[in-house]
């Protein structure tokens, strides 16, 4: 409460209390719209169940099914807008690792999925699979990301201060019947990444 | 908390630098007074107009983050904003509710300045820009329901085309120029006319309808608001069909607004005459009745011919309004048929009103009159002025409850959002803000009690209109403008207020300067009666 020195002996005069009640009252009107805010992101990203991968020819990703050292571009989340689902924020690189980087096992660790959005100036990078390269590529300024980790280890992108090295990368879950899901998200750079800006590697 | 309500610190410095500096801007011209007791909405329901035209411009501007206007997205984003973005819905409904109490309290406002007369003596052109600033208010309204293009929207928008399509002269022309080519440009323009064009005219044209004295009454403010979000809670707007140029559209009317114009439409009657020409008759009418009224005085009671046009416009747009809304429920006949409305019915009954709204004006004006000579006659009695006296503690007392039960409406507003009852949500939102202008009379009421010398503990401790005077800072130039007839106008007594002084009482305005009668009129606060004292 107010401490100023009154003539009243230290307590709070009519005024002052007045004041304040009036300060309060309006804080009390006012504090139902902080949770108006919500209002300012789009909701539609954000999803708390598992989704198919699923690949370009409408198929779910399939552990028995998908190439070794071969790759797909997917859409997460995938909404019911065609608009939408041609984002490029949305696109997403489902890879299955070539050999030598373990894409043989028939599990989780043999596949990977990173955000397509190049971290450097938000191009399309993609997967290429020939020999001497295995490497996602970037069209515009060729940075070039380690398939393994979605670490940038040359171009632009890899010359950028953490979390803007590494690319966002998806969890996934394969079931009983080898089918691939994806897991729910968290969009952090500490979780699984902020698509075009990065994922603290760790 | 170790904060003190008195001693300046450089904040308070800072703010008070940057309000000397905002003095000598076009803003500062303008003179607020915050009433500091409660005063009639009518003298200022241009202010509230205002305040909804800046609720509207906010829910406004916060809708187009999710809007998208193209033709098939359109409806599709709107029910995106309504049932999937946190607090759309309440956005929408309020925007909605927000845009038809617009209309209402401009129409309140105009019919008020007409029957009062404020229109006489240099505000001609405030009542001129007034009424452009009406038809741009209706229109934007009809832009704004528009843009969602339901199977309503889209018969709103068809009707609109062929209005324009049949003005005799560059009608066509002015279709393709203003409406584009076809559906997917309809949306597109309508949208471009609602947030940019429409609004940008209107705030230049507000510049000039503004006069320099406003009154900013913050509970009425506050109470139209909750009112506002109140109506959104319980009648929330619905989304209408998608349009489909396949599907046949149901019946459906226009806001009611338009539904006096729809009426003349309905009458299969020519369209230029009946949607083009009866309307722009109309708006040429009002806007040329400051010309045509030569009374010397202002009162509805000494200018019969211009009150008794006033009623019979009142009259013919009730009617017309209520029939535009009636549809035969019979649906046995067709549906022209039941559409249809036989236009000499619909035009006798028109004409017929001027008679009859010419005689009931005479009819109310001898009655005020001859109950003005009776209350002249009979002495005076003494005004059963019931005042409520409250001690200080009962105020505080009330205040708390006041304050509780605001915590209670946030807690409930709060979990009313998590159970999804967007609506009641909306509902409680809408308490708090008549709440919250309740809070504020009580607080103002307490403030002024506090200010008072406390002369005699039996004497009423509201400053009453007109005798006493006020005894508060803010109530001093209203108070001043009432009881002398004259306005302060100098720079000195402005500052007075602007930099708080703590004079007390009416003394400064007494002694301020007297300016001619005709400024006068432009004032907004008591000026009604200040009209009816200078007339006696």
């Amino acid at each position: 409460m107010a401490q100023q020195p009154s003539k009243s002996g230290g307590k709070v005069s009519r005024r002052d209390f007045l004041k304040l009640m009036a300060a309060a009252g309006t804080v009390m009107t006012f504090a139902t719209f902080v949770d108006w805010g919500k209002f300012l992101p789009n909701p539609t990203g954000q999803s708390n169940e598992r989704q198919k991968v699923e690949l370009p020819d409408g198929s779910q990703a399939n552990v028995n099914s998908f190439q070794v050292n071969h790759s797909e571009a997917v859409i997460y989340p995938r909404s019911d807008d065609p608009v939408l689902n041609k984002e490029a924020f949305r696109t997403w690189q489902f890879i299955r690792l070539p050999e030598e980087l373990g894409g043989k096992k028939n599990d989780v660790a043999a596949f990977r999925m990173y955000s397509m959005v190049c971290l450097h100036l938000w191009c399309l990078w993609k997967y290429w699979p020939q020999d001497g390269r295995k490497r996602g590529e970037c069209p515009c300024h060729g940075s070039m990301y380690d398939p393994l980790t979605g670490k940038a280890f040359a171009g632009p992108a890899s010359l950028q201060a953490p979390p803007s090295n590494v690319l966002p990368r998806l969890d996934l879950e394969i079931s009983a019947d080898g089918n691939i899901w994806i897991k729910p998200p968290n969009w952090s750079v500490n979780g699984n990444g902020v698509v075009g800006y990065g994922r603290f590697l760790t | 908390m170790g904060v003190s309500l008195h001693r300046e610190n450089s904040l308070t410095r800072f703010l008070r630098w940057t309000y000397a500096g905002v003095d000598r801007t076009l803003f500062m011209g303008m003179k607020f007074t915050f009433p500091s007791r409660f005063v009639s909405p009518l003298g200022f329901l241009g202010m509230l107009t205002f305040v909804i035209f800046i609720i509207l411009g906010i829910t406004g501007a916060l809708l187009m983050l999710f809007y998208e206007p193209i033709l098939d997205r359109a409806w599709n984003s709107v029910k995106t904003i309504n049932d999937v973005i946190p607090y759309g819905f309440h956005l929408r409904n309020i925007h909605y509710h927000a845009s038809n109490a617009m209309v209402m309290v401009a129409l309140l406002h105009m019919y008020y300045q007409y029957f009062s007369g404020r229109y006489k003596i240099r505000n001609e052109i405030l009542w001129v820009t007034g009424i452009i600033l009406g038809v741009l208010t209706i229109l934007e309204a009809f832009t704004g329901y528009d843009i969602i293009f339901s199977e309503r929207a889209e018969l709103a928008i068809s009707i609109a085309a062929s209005l324009t399509n049949s003005i005799p002269i560059m009608g066509p022309q002015m279709r393709d120029a203003f409406f584009g080519a076809g559906f997917h440009d309809f949306v597109l323009r309508f949208y471009a006319f609602h947030v940019f064009f429409l609004p940008i005219v209107m705030l230049g044209l507000m510049v000039v309808h503004f006069p320099r004295f406003l009154v900013f009454d913050v509970p009425m403010v506050m109470a139209i608001t909750g009112a506002i979000m109140l109506t959104g809670g319980v009648f929330p707007v619905d989304m209408g069909l998608k349009f489909d140029p396949n599907v046949p559209p149901g019946i459906t009317v226009p806001e009611w607004y338009l539904t006096g114009l729809y009426a003349f439409l309905r009458s299969a009657y020519d369209k230029f005459t009946t949607g083009v020409a009866w309307p722009g008759l109309f708006i040429f009418a009002l806007l040329i009745v400051p010309f045509i009224d030569r009374y010397k005085k202002f009162s509805w009671k000494d200018r019969p011919i211009i009150t008794a046009i006033g009623i019979t416009s009142l009259a013919q747009i009730i009617v017309t309004t209520y029939w535009g809304f009636y549809i035969d429920p019979d649906r046995t006949k067709s549906l022209l048929e039941r559409l249809v409305i036989d236009p000499i019915f619909l035009y006798l009954v028109m004409i017929l009103l001027v008679p009859l709204s010419f005689g009931f004006t005479y009819m109310m004006i001898k009655l005020a009159k001859n109950a003005e000579a009776n209350a002249k006659i009979q002495p005076k009695k003494p005004t059963g002025k019931s005042s409520i006296n409250l001690t200080e503690k009962w105020i505080y007392g009330i205040f708390i409850a006041l304050l509780a039960f605001q915590v209670y409406l946030n807690i409930a507003a709060y979990y009313a959002v998590l159970n999804g009852m967007k609506n009641y949500s909306l509902f409680i939102v809408g308490i708090m803000m008549l709440v919250f202008a309740g809070m504020f009379h009580v607080f103002r009421h307490a403030r002024s009690l506090q200010k008072a010398p406390t002369p005699k503990p039996t004497m009423p401790p509201m400053p009453m209109k007109a005798k006493a005077p006020s005894l508060t800072k803010t109530g001093e130039a209203q108070t001043g403008q009432i009881t002398d007839g004259t306005k302060i106008l100098e720079d000195a007594a402005a500052k007075q207020k602007t930099l708080a002084s703590t004079k007390s009482g009416s003394s400064s305005s007494q002694s301020s300067q007297s300016v001619n009668k005709a400024d006068s009129a432009t004032l907004d606060s008591g000026e009604h009666k200040l009209i009816s004292d200078e007339k006696k």
